[in-house]
């Protein structure tokens, strides 16, 4: 399992959509979840900085788990996703302070997200009025963004996971193009 | 009512009785396999002999039968099958769901046992039982022509041959456009009741809530399933045999019993050579553009398929690497009425059995096996305790570690010595070795979502488990198993709520999937099956693959079991827990 996540975690990197020590990643094993360390560097994994706790119930591993294990186990909760993967991509963090809802139209953005909707929260990273909102769109979607955040994928593997969210960041940067060029969303999506 | 009619057929062969009553558990069950075993459970006890005529043999449908979604012409059938003694569902394709469906019902449950060979004819609002001794002892084509000739072109029809008369274990039920419930020998359930037929006629459409809704996503589900090459291209071009050379290439493809897992001679079989040599025209089931049926000639024999399991059973499995020999064995086996896998995998078994002098029979690996097909079809001479299937034979001869099962069911066309999460399917499916339960080879093999590495243990439990009650939702809305290659959760419960107006989430879709899968564990376990009937032949456990890619691999079931239970919420005994069957709405059953 520390192997994938270092893999995963070094791509994300790679993508320019997580920091240096921001995002975080987690699986689900029955009512057990595996989540990144909170601080941990997601571009260098080591085998300490994966964290295993409950979904429902909390023990040891809670004193070391991401600030966003509320929202992890929120989205476990409400969905079938094995694997979710939390990232800053900057475009789409950009269009979600523009917009409620996104509708990628570049094809593949289309194909795998129809819409992408935008949360936004008061109280901020980690609370449970994000883990409420973020999970609750999540059970129509795969990806959401918290507004001036971040994105939230889920996925029945890490590496879809990471697949759909680099998916997600490539559509958005192609809405900022359109956008720039003159080009705003049309609204005829009935998904 | 939108999606489903709300009407359950029950009828009684022994004493002729024909009722209706509102269909239960729509909602919670979804129709189909969910459906089928629900009813099944609550009307079955766990002691009753899948024989006794007051056994329910049940055809069920889904809510998406009869509309445009696509692949939306499949069906269940579901009793307590013969060879397996498990609850049992078998699906079928081609045009009877959508048949079924417009004589406005969601499901006829069967029980009892005529006097005399008969049919039941089903229409809108009434049906009949009908003497039919004319047509027993009639073969698949026969009774099929004489039943269209009699009822017209536009009849659906479930039919069993003279496997199915015979009590074979493995006998099939089929249709006339030769689509079959191909195993569990639910085929010999319906003989055992006198039963040669169902003819459905109805012209009754599905209502459906939100036509505008659906036709979207509808066009959204076809572009994905356009935009995937296994969907779009490579099975309508070669059938499902496209996966003997991919198959084989990962050392996974069983020759002789098992014996070997690699063969240098696969491409005398391809899918690429059937195409070239055999293919006539294209097929598809109602509703679906993936077209993965065909039918094909050689030496004048005409026939459908022969599918990937099929071109293996009765081929490499038996030794034998000839297209012209393992076309007329499928054509026999369509016949009669027999499941293509486990007749092929029970007549090697007694292959390996007359090689290691456990059986004294004329039949060894690579020998003509069309007369043994008849001789067990019939019941006849060495025919009559292959017709036991493997596990029986294997068992009768002292040798029960040759019989390649599990709780009964020949295993299919994947040795899971080379991929270790199909081991772990295989071992854990309630209806025995079957590969279509949850498909993990997608991830495995096809790399769906995203390729796994085959030969670990670690990191596949939680997607086994998900794939399971993925496809136990795709089974119950009655859509094909090969959408799941291109389409997610997320437009399987968006189909489901455009046509029957309930809102169902994926969650709630997966909820369901749960819900089926613990039922028909609860029950198996009730019926005594445990977790030592969760194992693999020993062969797969203990004996490493001699040669060929996966050279080395046994599978190792022991490192995946464990942890497979806990995360259902099964104690270690694999028994769900009281919390797991409350959370489900099971706790009272």
């Amino acid at each position: 399992m520390y192997e994938e996540f270092k893999r995963i975690g070094k791509v994300l990197f790679g993508l320019g959509i997580v920091g240096s020590h921001s995002g975080n990643l987690s699986v689900r094993s029955g009512d057990r979840i595996f989540i990144t360390r909170r601080g941990s560097i997601v571009g260098d994994l080591r085998p300490s900085d994966i964290i295993e706790t409950g979904i429902y119930e909390d023990d040891s591993g809670i004193l070391l788990a991401s600030t966003e294990i509320k929202v992890h186990r929120a989205i476990y909760k409400k969905t079938p996703g094995l694997a979710i993967v939390h990232a800053h991509p900057p475009y789409a963090i950009a269009l979600s302070m523009l917009y409620d809802e996104i509708y990628p139209r570049n094809v593949e953005g289309s194909y795998f997200f129809h819409k992408i909707p935008v949360v936004s929260v008061k109280h901020g990273i980690g609370s449970d009025e994000s883990a409420e909102l973020v999970s609750e769109a999540m059970r129509d979607y795969k990806g959401v963004i918290l507004r001036g955040h971040g994105t939230f994928v889920h996925a029945k593997l890490l590496e879809d996971a990471l697949s759909l969210t680099s998916v997600l960041e490539s559509a958005c940067r192609t809405e900022y193009l359109l956008e720039i060029a003159g080009r705003p969303p049309d609204s005829d999506v009935k998904w | 009512m939108y999606g489903w009619s709300g009407n359950l057929l029950n009828v009684s062969l022994s004493d002729g009785s024909i009722a209706y009553e509102d269909t239960p558990y729509l909602q919670d069950y979804i129709g189909g396999r969910g459906l089928g075993v629900r009813l099944f459970f609550e009307r079955a006890s766990p002691h009753i002999d899948p024989y006794d005529p007051s056994c329910p043999l049940i055809f069920s449908l889904g809510p998406l039968n009869g509309t445009t979604a696509p692949t939306s012409g499949r069906c269940s059938a579901v009793t307590r099958s013969p060879l397996t003694m498990t609850i049992f569902d078998s699906n079928c394709g081609g045009s009877l769901a959508t048949r079924a469906k417009a004589c406005d019902i969601d499901a006829v449950s069967i029980t009892g046992r005529a006097d005399a060979p008969s049919l039941l004819v089903v229409e809108e609002g009434t049906a009949s039982i009908v003497p039919a001794e004319n047509l027993w002892g009639m073969d698949i084509p026969s009774a099929g022509a004489a039943l269209k000739g009699r009822y017209g072109t536009r009849a659906g029809l479930a039919m069993i041959g003279p496997a199915g008369e015979a009590g074979v274990r493995f006998a099939t039920i089929s249709t006339d456009d030769y689509r079959v419930f191909g195993r569990g020998g639910l085929g010999a359930v319906m003989g055992s009741k006198n039963l040669k037929a169902v003819v459905f006629l109805g012209s009754r459409k599905t209502a459906v809530a939100d036509p505008a809704q659906l036709r979207f996503v509808r066009e959204q589900a076809l572009k994905l399933l356009g935009a995937n090459p296994i969907t779009s291209r490579g099975l309508k071009a070669f059938g499902t045999p496209i996966l003997v050379n991919i198959v084989n290439t990962m050392g996974m493809f069983p020759v002789n019993n098992y014996q070997r897992s690699h063969t240098d001679r696969a491409d005398e079989i391809s899918g690429e050579t059937i195409t070239a040599t055999m293919l006539e025209k294209r097929r598809a089931c109602t509703a679906c553009t993936i077209q993965c049926d065909r039918i094909t000639s050689i030496d004048g024999v005409r026939s459908r398929g022969p599918e990937y399991e099929t071109v293996w059973a009765l081929g490499p499995n038996c030794g034998i690497f000839d297209l012209r020999s393992i076309a007329a064995s499928n054509k026999l086996c369509n016949t009669l009425g027999l499941d293509t896998i486990t007749c092929g995998a029970t007549i090697a078994c007694a292959m390996e059995l007359v090689e290691r002098g456990h059986l004294d029979a004329p039949i060894s690996f690579g020998m003509d096996i069309s007369d043994t097909i008849g001789l067990i079809a019939r019941r006849e001479g060495i025919g009559a305790r292959l017709a036991e299937g493997s596990r029986r034979l294997a068992e009768s001869a002292g040798a029960p570690g040759y019989a390649m099962q599990v709780k009964g069911l020949e295993l299919p066309a994947y040795d899971p010595r080379g991929a270790q999460g199909m081991g772990l399917a295989y071992a854990v499916s309630n209806r025995g070795a079957c590969h279509l339960r949850s498909y993990i080879l997608g991830s495995e093999v096809l790399g769906i979502p995203k390729l796994l590495d085959r030969m670990l243990t670690g990191e596949k439990v939680s997607l086994e488990i998900t794939l399971e009650h993925l496809n136990a939702a795709v089974d119950s809305l009655s859509l094909c198993r090969f959408t799941t290659f291109s389409l997610s959760e997320e437009y399987f419960s968006r189909m489901l709520t455009s046509v029957t107006g309930v809102e169902y989430s994926e969650t709630d879709l997966m909820r369901i999937g749960e819900r089926i899968w613990n039922l028909e564990r609860l029950y198996n376990t009730r019926c005594g099956f445990s977790r030592d009937d969760d194992t693999l032949p020993p062969r797969l456990l203990e004996e490493p693959i001699a040669e060929g890619p996966a050279a080395g691999q046994v599978c190792r079931l022991g490192k995946m079991l464990p942890g497979y239970y806990r995360a259902r919420g099964w104690d270690t005994e694999g028994n769900p827990l009281p919390y797991k069957l409350e959370e489900l709405g099971l706790d009272h059953v």
